[in-house]
């Protein structure tokens, strides 16, 4: 079994008489991705804030890689690398005098912070760019370069707080492909974002924070499961007759059928998901029906975020309430 | 015809209200540039001179010993004239020549005036007679204020009653004021202001300034991130800026030596303890102003708030000692008045640092004080000095 790497009870975080973070309990194992997902606003930002110690949490414990978050802050610090909008580099320092600057804040060894900036380098293909000054890199290349400096002491704990915003497609995969490699490697990754489909491609367990609430945690399967109803088919079907529809409708754990020709589109409860298909086909081919195409439908984990924190029109009054950033 | 009018117009008005709305983002900026600064130079103008049409004299509350080495009637009469103007409210007796110049520069007595023996003697015999006034060479303007009052009282000696007139008519003898001090050059003392102003403008800026800007371009968080201490940080850039400050002091003074011929009273060691002295007590208070989270738009207000302080109470203009009210009250908790005294001691007078041990508590008191204060808000207010 896999040891806890990081660990809150009731984590909370109030600014003035607002919980921008309430009563976040979290258990995250050691070389697990986890992904912490919510829109803007919602409390991801102050979430690792606190967890890299730049915010106080008002209420809570939490231990990060065994160490008290409160007490033994700096030991904490040497635990961990954070990669965040808020958290920059020298732009008028050089890769290299960065990697240096943070290298010997670290405490590493001379030969050993030269053998692991030269390591990183390669890694990330950053070997003809090291004398150059971090404020002429390419935004992917200034996000990758934040990435080997959050690395440069072997942290046990990565944060990546909206770290693919602003990528370009090619640089985004690579990033999450090496983020994948690194939780292989036994490195704790919290990635945080507010789009959805990354957590959905990457991470071992997600946590769907709202309003400062961690409302649901679990792998993107099982959040996509606790949707009650989902679209499961879509099929090109021309000419199909009401009663059709009807009888679709009549479905045990059909939810709503749509007829929009040519396309029909069949919702189901999560448990009826399995045979639909079989039913409504079987239906429709009865019926004589011609069938020019069938999809079917998996959740995805925006519709799962959608459900969980209360529908459309729950996310609409958060927006209009125009919380400060999370 | 009219559009690209109204469009300049429009564009006006845009811009007016984009520097309206930065304006009022920043509340700081608009109560420093908008209330405290209007507020505070009228009062204390107001305070400094007085009201208007008020007999004040500077020189009415200053101690100056008044040492009558001849004794006569004549002496008797001139300490008389000058102890019931209201010029010389504190003239102090019992002091001997000796005794003045030693506790001159001490801040006990800013000022001596000697008749000696024979003044009397060559007013009745029709010479001119002489009065020596000493001064604090340290004091600006104290010279001219002393040496004025005297020659402005000196008319009311009665030579009816008493026993000479003073300066005129012709036939009658002339008291000729003897000044003992250095009065310095105009550039002598622009010197020290320029390098005091060079220190503080810059050495404030380095610190406060580059908190800010590491804060807005989150360079600071980085650090705060890392397990360097908030020690660390503060006593490496204070150590980074004193080598500046070096550097800078010495350009100042090298350009002043080399190019301009200026000589110095002082040895350069105490020129340097004297400029660090300046430079870290300003540093101290970069990190407090650091310490409030304001962004570098409010830094420089407050720098240039900052230095109209100082020319206007530090001592640059107007010595403190000659000041009235809440200006001299200002002058009085003002720690970089008693730094630019030691730097006018020591580099014009060439007195030695050592006999400067009040002014040099002062300076070290405020530099522990805003450095531990300082100290105390960068860690509480972690919270403001990140994005």
């Amino acid at each position: 079994m896999r040891e806890t790497t990081i660990s809150t009870r009731d984590l909370t975080k109030i600014f003035g008489n607002f919980a921008a973070v309430d009563g976040v309990n979290l258990d995250i194992p050691e070389g697990e991705l986890f992904g912490l997902l919510g829109p803007n606003g919602a409390g991801k930002t102050t979430l690792v804030r606190m967890l890299c110690t730049l915010l106080e949490p008002t209420r809570g414990t939490a231990t990060i890689a065994g160490y008290d978050l409160r007490k033994e802050a700096a030991e904490v610090r040497r635990q961990i690398g954070v990669v965040s909008d808020g958290v920059s580099l020298y732009r008028d320092l050089t890769v290299e005098e960065n990697l240096r600057l943070l290298g010997t804040l670290y405490d590493l060894p001379k030969n050993r912070m030269e053998q692991r900036i030269d390591e990183l380098l390669g890694m990330f293909n950053f070997r003809d760019k090291a004398k150059r000054l971090v404020s002429t890199l390419s935004t992917g290349w200034a996000k990758r370069m934040m990435i080997v400096a959050a690395l440069i002491h072997d942290p046990k704990i990565l944060f990546l707080d909206e770290v693919t915003s602003g990528l370009d497609p090619q640089s985004a995969v690579a990033l999450r492909r090496f983020t994948r490699d690194l939780c292989d490697s036994g490195v704790t990754v919290i990635w945080t974002t507010h789009y959805m489909q990354e957590p959905e491609m990457i991470c071992d367990r997600v946590g769907i924070i709202f309003e400062g609430r961690l409302i649901q945690i679990g792998a993107p399967s099982e959040l996509r499961q606790s949707v009650s109803e989902q679209t499961a088919l879509e099929i090109e079907t021309p000419n199909l007759p009401a009663e059709v529809v009807r009888k679709i409708s009549s479905l045990e754990d059909v939810c709503k059928v749509t007829y929009d020709p040519p396309i029909l589109r069949v919702t189901c409860t999560s448990e009826g998901a399995g045979k639909i298909e079989e039913n409504v086909t079987r239906i429709l081919i009865g019926s004589g029906a011609r069938l020019r195409a069938i999809n079917t439908k998996r959740p995805t984990l925006e519709e799962a975020f959608i459900f969980l924190t209360g529908g459309e029109e729950e996310i609409e009054r958060f927006i209009e309430k125009g919380r400060g950033k999370g | 015809m009219n559009m690209p009018r109204l469009k300049v117009l429009r564009d006006v008005l845009a811009v007016i209200t984009n520097e309206s709305r930065l304006l009022r983002r920043s509340r700081s900026a608009i109560l420093i540039s908008l209330v405290v600064i209007p507020l505070f130079f009228t009062s204390s103008l107001g305070a400094g001179r007085g009201r208007a049409g008020e007999d004040y004299s500077t020189t009415a509350k200053l101690p100056i010993a008044f040492i009558d080495q001849d004794m006569t009637a004549a002496s008797g009469n001139l300490y008389e004239v000058l102890a019931m103007s209201k010029d010389f409210n504190m003239l102090i007796q019992g002091y001997t020549e000796e005794e003045v110049i030693a506790t001159l520069g001490k801040g006990g007595i800013f000022a001596a005036i000697i008749v000696p023996k024979g003044f009397q003697k060559n007013l009745l015999a029709g010479n001119t007679a002489y009065i020596t006034v000493y001064y604090d060479d340290g004091s600006l303007g104290m010279l001219d204020v002393v040496t004025s009052n005297i020659q402005k009282n000196i008319v009311n000696f009665n030579p009816t009653s008493k026993v000479i007139q003073t300066f005129q008519p012709s036939g009658f003898a002339r008291i000729q004021i003897l000044q003992k001090g250095t009065k310095f050059s105009g550039f002598s003392v622009g010197l020290t202001v320029t390098m005091v102003m060079v220190i503080v403008f810059a050495t404030f800026y380095e610190i406060a300034g580059s908190i800010s800007r590491e804060r807005e371009s989150g360079t600071y968080a980085r650090l705060l991130v890392t397990p360097i201490s908030l020690g660390a940080v503060m006593v490496g850039k204070t150590l980074y800026d004193t080598g500046l400050n070096i550097i800078r002091s010495f350009i100042v003074l090298g350009l002043a030596i080399y190019v301009y011929g200026a000589r110095l009273n002082t040895d350069l060691a105490t020129v340097l303890i004297s400029t660090l002295l300046i430079a870290i007590l300003t540093m101290g208070f970069g990190f407090l102003v650091a310490s409030l989270g304001v962004g570098v738009r409010a830094v420089v207000i407050i720098e240039f708030f900052l230095v109209l302080f100082l020319f206007a109470f530090s001592g640059f203009i107007i010595d403190k000692e000659l000041m009235r009210g809440i200006t001299q009250a200002i002058s009085t908790i003002l720690p970089w008045a008693y730094g630019i005294e030691v730097f006018k001691r020591t580099i014009l007078i060439g007195q030695p640092l050592t006999s400067l041990t009040y002014q040099l508590q002062i300076i070290g008191l405020s530099i522990t004080a805003f450095y531990a204060i300082a100290y105390l808000m960068l860690r509480s207010s972690r919270e403001r000095l990140i994005r």
